[in-house]
């Protein structure tokens, strides 16, 4: 069946560089030099070493953004990963306390993490009718629940032996393994969410989740995949929390779930389902990190920093809308 | 006074880019149904949008009653008596039937509603339009047919005296579209002036003195409905004369493909059995609810049936998922192309290549450059109206649109394919079109099952129609002995008919 009318239909992309720049991204990009300029003249102890040294706390949780920006991509939200690495924290340090080799102590972690998640995939891909923030509100509570039986409440336990932890908190030159691991990863999760039949899958997920369903889409299966996954996520970011205070305690982790949406949503990750991308995520997560370092070297209160990326997060909202609006008043002056 | 209650002159309408009415006019006489007709884009809807005050044309003048005025928003066109109906009513579905009529402008004592009062003025008007249901009734579960008669209430509670329809027939059975005629009928001697918009020209020749044609956003022409034919009517709109509305062509029917035996699942079908053969066309009609969509549903595994067998080629097949279905090349083009068939903000290549995109992926990655080819070539195959493959569905017609969801379908292996409503909201020229894609896949050999509840689009295009009543099947009729009316009458609800709910 060739077309009758011999009407041709343009398949070629448009230059992608110029998009490049236009894009979200590009702009976040900019901001991220802006902010490192500001904050080298704010801050006179700023500088590139500086900011290693103190970034591993910080980006243990970027680890969670990567899990995060899948969830958010598909239109969903997990608001119990704070507590899944509280209980993974909890459990791998009572396990190297326990006498477990090293290794044994990360894989309990990656374990629990995981199995938290797979209880979240278990109810929400089986009772497709709950809303994920109601499911992981109740899990939140349930998972930091049982990390407070077992440290009694507020209770906390060190690890004695903690070469290990060390050894993962080590450093190539001034650069910390955590960053190596962090940009890998974030490597391969654009990549899959970015190049692959299954992150097409994800986002068709999220802008149409019948469409999908009629498409033959599996989208219960790319469901639980993507909830355990974050579960396991929340595993490796526990381990190199360890790595950092060498002990856990009941409020471990705790508002990490926000900080992990606050950087994908400041990334240009909706939470309404279907855009953004991993890029933007960790760019944003990025600007962050460097906020904090930044700012946290100035003494400026915590309380204070949060309200600034606060600020910065409506302002991103925003913005969006707004460069929209300029380039259709744009192109219609063009035309 | 003028002889006209309603007048427009030189009407233009500009969006950034395009000109959505140039230069349009249009005159509406007092108790007068008059039908406004013309193809999707052709300007219809921004015509009513500016009637209503949504809109504010850039040129020209509004007359009401020989009085220019000037609407600033949709609240002084309702003050000036004008009110609209659309084919999805815009209504509250969580409030009652009685809120819905009263939004906006409920009776009101010391600030308070006076709920009493209400219900009773609801019910009062109900009872006028001969309404089934009550006015405490949650709007969300009256069926389409209802909900636009809650809103045409709502309109003569403001008193309107020009009563805009926007398609109301399109989701309607042909019971419920009788229905709608006797009001409109009843509002008409009320000396309510009616526009009416539809696709459909039955609807036009039983209600409608005259009938406007607009046309790529210009005004066409104003005709007496009395000595018009539909050949001049599809001139007037299309520009070009259509030949063929429905070019079945004559294929050897060959061996059975697919068949279904003793489909049941409760409170929508039950013990529905039928077969379809390589180059048949099998038309599946009936009221709407009667359980057809349902039933096709469940045999692409959308959803599940309690009892019954699919069998392929002769073969028994099992299906749980929609996956399934398509492995074995049983294609469902659904109903609802906006929420169902497409991904709307997607571009056209995207929404085409998503059910085969891991049939050319390279380790799980997607192979773009093979996808902008495969997407092209699929797009142009149904000739779809576009410039490239990268704008969002939803820049498209409604009939280019389908197109896009039978590209869609094109892409897979198929061996039966399943079409429910394929022309719902499509416009003559390209319905044409989309009967001509099918009389040629039933050329190349596939079995084809199209579900419509359009009595010409079955008795044209299909070998042999199945009816359908209450989840049951009601007959089986041959191309050859179908008429309209053994059609209608195996569709509507006998009193055994109840049973199977």
């Amino acid at each position: 069946m060739a077309g009758k009318s011999g009407r041709t239909i343009n398949n070629i992309p448009e230059n992608p560089v110029r998009k490049m720049i236009f894009s979200w991204e590009g702009i976040l990009f900019l901001l991220l030099i802006a902010i490192n300029i500001f904050c080298s003249m704010y801050s006179e102890f700023y500088n590139i070493s500086s900011l290693l040294r103190q970034m591993p706390v910080y980006l243990a949780e970027v680890f969670l953004m990567l899990g995060m920006a899948f969830i958010l991509v598909m239109g969903e939200i997990d608001i119990s990963v704070g507590s899944i690495v509280c209980l993974s924290a909890t459990l791998a340090c009572l396990s190297s306390n326990a006498g477990l080799p090293f290794p044994a102590v990360f894989l309990v972690s990656l374990l629990v993490g995981t199995a938290c998640g797979i209880v979240n995939a278990l109810i929400l891909t089986n009772f497709q009718e709950l809303p994920p923030m109601i499911v992981t509100l109740s899990t939140q509570i349930i998972f930091r629940g049982l990390a407070e039986i077992i440290l009694g409440s507020g209770g906390s336990v060190s690890v004695s032996n903690t070469a290990g932890f060390r050894a993962i908190a080590g450093k190539v030159g001034q650069v910390p393994y955590i960053l190596f691991l962090v940009l890998i990863l974030a490597v391969i999760y654009a990549v899959v969410l970015g190049k692959s039949t299954f992150g097409r899958s994800v986002y068709a997920i999220g802008t149409n989740r019948t469409t999908a369903y009629y498409s033959g889409i599996p989208v219960q299966k790319i469901r639980f995949v993507i909830y355990t996954l974050m579960g396991t996520l929340c595993g490796v970011c526990a381990m190199f929390l360890i790595s950092n205070s060498y002990g856990a305690n009941t409020t471990t982790g705790e508002n990490f779930e926000m900080d992990a949406i606050a950087m994908a949503v400041f990334g240009g990750i909706m939470s309404t389902g279907g855009r953004g991308n991993i890029a933007g995520g960790v760019i944003s997560a990025i600007i962050i990190v460097c906020l904090r370092v930044g700012l946290g070297q100035r003494n400026v209160n915590a309380q204070v920093i949060l309200l600034i990326i606060g600020l910065l997060l409506i302002c991103t909202v925003g913005l969006p809308n707004l460069v929209k609006n300029m380039r259709q008043t744009r192109k219609v002056k063009k035309n | 006074m003028s002889e006209y209650v309603l007048e427009l002159k030189g009407i233009t309408k500009i969006f950034p880019g395009v000109k959505a009415l140039n230069n349009v006019q249009f005159q509406l006489l007092p108790g007068e149904v008059h039908a406004l007709m013309g193809e999707n884009g052709a300007g219809k809807s921004t015509f009513i949008k500016v009637i209503t005050g949504v809109h504010k044309a850039e040129e020209g003048e509004i007359f009401l009653d020989g009085e220019k005025v000037d609407f600033k928003g949709p609240k002084d066109a309702q003050e000036a008596g004008i009110a609209a109906v659309y084919q999805h009513p815009t209504s509250y579905p969580d409030l009652t039937v009685a809120e819905n009529i009263f939004m906006g402008h409920e009776i009101v004592k010391n600030h308070m509603i006076q709920w009493g009062a209400m219900n009773a003025e609801a019910n009062k008007l109900l009872q006028k339009l001969d309404a089934d249901f009550d006015a405490k009734a949650e709007m969300g579960t009256l069926s389409v047919a209802q909900q636009q008669m809650v809103e045409i209430a709502k309109a003569i509670s403001t008193n309107a005296r020009i009563i805009i329809l926007d398609e109301p027939t399109a989701s309607l059975t042909r019971a419920e579209s009788e229905k709608l005629y006797k009001l409109v009928d009843q509002l008409k001697e009320d000396g309510v002036s009616i526009i009416f918009i539809s696709h459909r020209f039955e609807d036009m020749y039983r209600l409608a003195s005259r009938v406007t044609v607009f046309r790529d956003s210009q005004y066409i022409g104003t005709y007496p409905v009395d000595g018009i034919t539909n050949a001049d009517l599809i001139k007037a709109m299309v520009g070009r004369e259509i030949t063929t509305m429905y070019p079945k062509p004559k294929v050897e029917i060959g061996d059975e493909v697919l068949r279904i035996e003793h489909f049941s699942m409760p409170g929508y079908f039950k013990d529905v059995s039928f077969n379809v053969r390589a180059g048949e066309i099998l038309g599946m009609t009936g009221l709407v609810g009667a359980g057809r969509t349902e039933v096709v549903e469940a045999v692409c595994g959308i959803t599940q049936v309690e009892e019954g067998k699919v069998y392929l080629n002769r073969e028994e097949i099992h299906i749980r998922k929609p996956i399934d279905a398509m492995k074995k090349g049983i294609i469902l083009l659904p109903e609802d192309r906006q929420k169902e068939g497409l991904i709307m903000s997607w571009g056209l290549g995207r929404n085409v290549t998503l059910p085969i995109m891991g049939k050319y992926a390279k380790r799980g990655l997607n192979d773009n450059k093979k996808e902008r080819e495969v997407s092209r070539d699929l797009l142009e195959s149904v000739d779809t109206k576009a410039v490239d493959i990268f704008q969002p569905a939803s820049s498209l017609s409604g009939g280019n649109q389908q197109k896009v969801v039978v590209a869609k379908a094109l892409g897979q292996e198929m061996k039966v394919v399943i079409m429910d409503e394929p022309t719902k909201g499509v416009d003559v020229g390209a319905k044409a079109e989309i009967y001509a894609i099918m009389g040629d896949l039933a050329k190349q050999g596939y079995a084809i099952i199209l579900i419509s509840s359009e009595m010409p689009e079955i008795l044209g295009m299909a070998d042999r129609i199945f009816v359908m009543c209450n989840g049951r099947k009601t007959g089986e009729l041959m191309r050859e002995e179908a008429t309209q009316e053994i059609i209608l009458d195996l569709s509507m609800e006998k009193a055994s008919g109840k049973e199977a709910r």
